[in-house]
């Protein structure tokens, strides 16, 4: 029987509860939106005693589902002060579902301001005193808890960024080789856990694929076929194993729409220096790895392992990061990427917020834009609590006010992702309107406007742009509780046995029986129900714009502006 | 062979990048390396890509000018093409 898992931190109290009836048919985004919505008040302050912080596996999560380990962590945000759920690879949610965890729930704030861990295992949980971790980095902590609780363990933690509740630190965990570089990044959820004072929390479950199952047999056949499905798919079978998902730098560059330069052009002269191709390359050549898994079971391994000239090793270097630390900064590097991106794991920073405040600041002028060795000073000066790695720990919106900056590409208080919403205005929907501010993978329109799945819809043109955005928004939040890594995505829009293979999945381990209809109104019911969170805590429909910069201001190659209005955004919310 | 002769039998020149496992196919292009080719007056993507011996079913994405195009579109003097495999990520 799955329980919940209270931890207390003004008490400094864990205590286990049953599941709620509402909650029994609900898991990773479906169930942390709904905790954060039923118990957290909409107007509380992010990093007061009010908020709570949640983490929960998805539905299928912890079986021998393919690519089904992702964790949902969920709170009110600090970044944008509204509801958000960021999704994380890595061994945790496993542990946490074979451990029959449905979600834990960490409330309050302790009086004394001391450092905790909260250690679970299959004899219960506990918190324990964490004051000799506080103050390290991420790498360093993943490994005092591997050597102290053994190498299985899973181990979430936060580097000093959330330790000095920073808003856009972000909550990692780790792969199964022990890097602590699989975040639930965006939204500054590493400060709600800093605010709370926990440290880590390290889930020992000896088991990763043995979550109950009604009806074994039936499980197995969809799970099988699930797993066929994505293995055939030209992209998770094949294009995401052998290059990673740093793959889409050319693409995305060769379709003008790779923001550069703090989204000034949407071409980068060296973006095959910092591509996909050349990344695996490379890492095989250092003796790295072009492929890698985030956590067992996943088929489409779109993990990497780069070691860096320095002797420390970046695993993974993701497209995100990859774009936001290079091309976005003018950085034509690979090796400066992996660095920036390493420090960003160890201090404990989302990569894409990073990556688009030092855009900002380059902007600014307070490092030259292209010069690699000023941005890794400037990030080193995060760990240290300077001003200005204060600031930069603190997500583009608060820079670009810092240094008078306009040229702020952010949607509430969120730094954009990796497409111009101007080249490909599909997914400048998705973050206009989103309940989460600018995130490209609640509704990522880039795979039928430029890699053509799922049909094709004219990235340039403003017509249809608004119902595909809010076609993908619904289907990405009911599959953000299924815990299957949103890269399935790809064969479910161009496979139409996918969706039933999923769905039969569930029936066949809960029971139920769910049909296609049940999972589109699932995906509307979470989002309705994260708009009304944010409606409760001040944002109204003008929230849902961009900068008005992409509107006024033409992208080389193609000058186009994003030109789809107001009252159009307004019609996502129309269901 | 006079020059006007040259550019008769020559045709007009695009600027192709091969990419993510294509340019095999053709190795003088290179990976993502923009190079010059020659083809006949009204030759289509099609038709280029034949040039290039890769095969059609290997090529998802044709990129003209940074505008997907469909294999039947006539090439113009100057376009920039790029070819891809099926990929995806993000």
């Amino acid at each position: 029987m799955a329980r919940l898992l209270r931890v207390d931190m003004t008490k400094k109290e864990v205590n286990f509860a049953d599941v709620p009836e509402k909650y029994s048919l609900l898991g990773g985004r479906a169930l942390t939106s709904q905790i954060v919505a039923d118990e957290v008040p909409p107007a509380c302050d992010p990093l007061g005693k009010f908020n709570k912080l949640v983490f929960a596996p998805g539905l299928l999560t912890g079986t021998n589902a393919p690519s089904s380990g992702r964790l949902s962590v969920g709170g009110k945000s600090p970044l944008t002060g509204g509801i958000k759920e960021a999704n994380a690879g890595g061994i945790t949610s496993q542990k946490l579902a074979n451990l029959g965890i449905k979600a834990v729930i960490v409330e309050g704030k302790p009086a004394d301001g001391g450092w905790s861990l909260l250690k679970i295992t299959p004899d219960g949980a506990e918190l324990l005193d964490a004051g000799d971790l506080a103050g390290k980095g991420t790498y360093e902590v993943t490994a005092i808890c591997r050597e102290r609780y053994g190498n299985k363990v899973g181990v979430i933690t936060i580097g000093p960024a959330g330790e000095m509740c920073l808003s856009a630190a972000g909550v990692t965990n780790n792969d199964p080789d022990g890097n602590s570089s699989r975040y639930a990044g965006r939204g500054g959820l590493g400060a709600v856990m800093g605010s709370k004072r926990l440290k880590a929390i390290v889930v020992d479950s000896p088991k990763t694929f043995d979550a109950p199952v009604k009806d074994r047999e039936r499980f197995r056949a969809a799970a099988k076929k699930f797993s066929d499905i994505l293995l055939k798919h030209p992209v998770t079978g094949n294009g995401l194993p052998n290059f990673g998902t740093s793959i889409l730098i050319n693409v995305i560059n060769e379709a003008g729409a790779l923001p550069t330069r703090n989204f000034a052009f949407g071409r980068f002269g060296k973006a095959q220096e910092v591509s996909g191709e050349k990344l695996a390359e490379t890492a095989v050549a250092r003796g790295g790895k072009a492929t890698h898994a985030c956590h067992p079971g996943c088929v489409m391994r779109c993990s990497n392992v780069y070691p860096l000239p320095d002797g420390k090793v970046c695993a993974p270097i993701e497209y995100e990061s990859d774009w936001a630390l290079g091309p976005n900064l003018e950085i034509g590097d690979l090796d400066v990427v992996g660095r920036l991106n390493y420090i960003c794991n160890d201090v404990g920073l989302d990569t894409i917020e990073t990556g688009v405040t030092l855009g900002v600041l380059m902007e600014a002028g307070v490092i030259p834009f292209g010069d690699g060795e000023a941005a890794i000073k400037a990030l080193e000066e995060v760990g240290r609590g300077t001003a200005l790695g204060r600031i930069i720990g603190s997500g583009a919106a608060v820079a670009g006010k810092v240094f008078g900056v306009t040229r702020v590409p952010a949607v509430k208080g969120q730094g954009l992702p990796a497409y111009d919403p101007r080249a490909c205005k599909g997914v400048g929907v998705t973050y206009a309107t989103s309940p989460m501010g600018a995130d490209h993978t609640s509704g990522y329109a880039v795979a039928t406007n430029i890699l053509k799945s799922g049909g094709y819809v004219d990235p340039l043109k403003p017509d249809g742009q608004v119902d595909l955005s809010r076609n993908l928004q619904i289907a990405t939040a009911a599959l953000d509780s299924t815990g299957l890594c949103l890269f399935v995505a790809f064969a479910v829009l161009d496979d139409p046995e996918a969706l039933p293979a999923v769905v039969e999945m569930i029936n066949a381990q809960y029971g139920t029986q769910l049909t296609l209809a049940d999972v589109t109104e699932l995906g509307k019911q979470i989002l309705k129900t994260e708009r009304e969170f944010n409606r409760l805590a001040g944002f109204t429909k003008e929230h849902d714009r961009l900068p008005e910069f992409f509107a006024t201001e033409e992208l080389p190659p193609h000058n186009t502006v994003f030109d789809i209005k107001g009252e159009e955004l307004d019609q996502v919310y129309n269901f | 062979m006079t020059e006007n002769d040259a550019r008769e039998e020559t045709g007009l020149e695009v600027e192709v990048r091969l990419f993510s496992g294509l340019e095999k196919f053709f190795p003088a292009a290179g990976l993502g390396k923009a190079c010059l080719v020659q083809v006949p007056e009204g030759a289509t993507g099609s038709d280029l890509i034949r040039q290039l011996n890769i095969p059609a079913d290997q090529v998802f994405t044709m990129f003209v000018n940074g505008r997907h195009a469909a294999p039947e579109q006539v090439l113009q003097p100057g376009d920039r093409v790029a070819l891809f495999p099926p990929i995806g990520g993000g």
